[in-house]
């Protein structure tokens, strides 16, 4: 039954874990602040602005789902709120972006329970760009 | 040099909060989850998880990782499958068939309210994710299945096992 060894195995539990997630978020978090700081965002979102007609978005969401892919979601939402779009092309960009965020430090977590780096990107962008276009398609 | 400096702190400070802030959910969840194994609670929700985990075709003890996953985010789940692994409760099928799963659809009351606040319909944005994530990692489970029995039988104690 309970004892005071159930609290002090959950308690260990607990930190055992938060010491593994640490070892990897603290230094992707890092390198993410420091890419945030260049213009490798502005230089990604010009190299696919041209791709963004296939999802029926304008050029410039392109920076929104650059955003969203490499720093998170609320990134990505801070930039949606700079462009104009329509409900149709929020819609699509809110499907895609849930699909694939984040992707540097959740693949950073993924890789550390064991996942290949190359099947969680595939799967992710995979999902995203596929109902990106679907969408486009069926709205 | 101070830029850099500043820059690099501001990853150091952002990395820890992020830190804490699991650190808040995963302790308490850890102790939880001991509490629910003394008193057999957790038995009872793995079999009552068990339908879902048969379509997907993952084990019963993978349940409650990829509740936390769903429910707190992939971190978080990701955490609790660590553990779980530690344990030597999940085999590398059903790790790789969990992380198919996460990966795809987490975090779902955050992710879908965060678009809600732009207009865009959570409810909707929820069912395609989880949907998706679904079916997809059904397929995966079918497919690694196949390879299975295309190995032969070196790698197919695992599967009487379940």
């Amino acid at each position: 039954m309970i004892s005071s060894d159930t609290f002090k195995r959950g308690a260990k539990n607990g930190i055992d874990t938060l010491i593994e997630l640490t070892k990897v978020i603290v230094p992707v978090y890092m390198i993410v602040t420091v890419i945030k700081h260049t213009p490798v965002f502005s230089f990604i979102a010009g190299v696919f602005s041209p791709v963004m007609k296939v999802f029926g978005l304008p050029g410039e969401a392109a920076i929104v789902l650059v955003l969203g892919n490499l720093l998170n979601i609320y990134a990505g939402i801070g930039a949606m709120a700079s462009i104009t779009l329509t409900a149709k092309q929020a819609a699509i960009i809110a499907l895609m972006l849930s699909f694939s965020h984040n992707l540097i430090v959740e693949t950073a977590v993924s890789k550390k329970v064991g996942v290949s780096i190359f099947l969680v990107l595939a799967i992710r962008l995979g999902l995203a760009a596929a109902t990106g276009v679907i969408l486009n398609l069926v709205l | 040099m101070a830029g850099v400096f500043n820059i690099l702190l501001e990853g150091l400070t952002g990395g820890l909060v992020s830190v804490f802030k699991i650190a808040l959910i995963v302790i308490p969840l850890m102790v939880i989850m001991e509490i629910a194994k003394d008193l057999h609670i957790l038995d009872r929700i793995t079999d009552m998880c068990s339908p879902i985990t048969d379509i997907l075709g993952i084990s019963k003890t993978s349940a409650f990782p990829l509740a936390v996953g769903l429910a707190f985010g992939l971190a978080y789940g990701a955490g609790v499958i660590i553990q779980s692994a530690k344990q030597g409760n999940i085999d590398k099928r059903d790790l790789i068939l969990m992380s198919v799963f996460l990966v795809c659809c987490h975090a779902v009351i955050e992710d879908s309210l965060v678009f809600v606040a732009v207009g865009v319909n959570g409810l909707w944005l929820l069912t395609i994710r989880t949907v998706t994530a679904f079916v997809l990692t059904v397929a995966v489970s079918r497919i690694i299945a196949v390879k299975h029995e295309e190995n032969g039988s070196s790698e197919s104690d695992n599967d009487t096992m379940q």
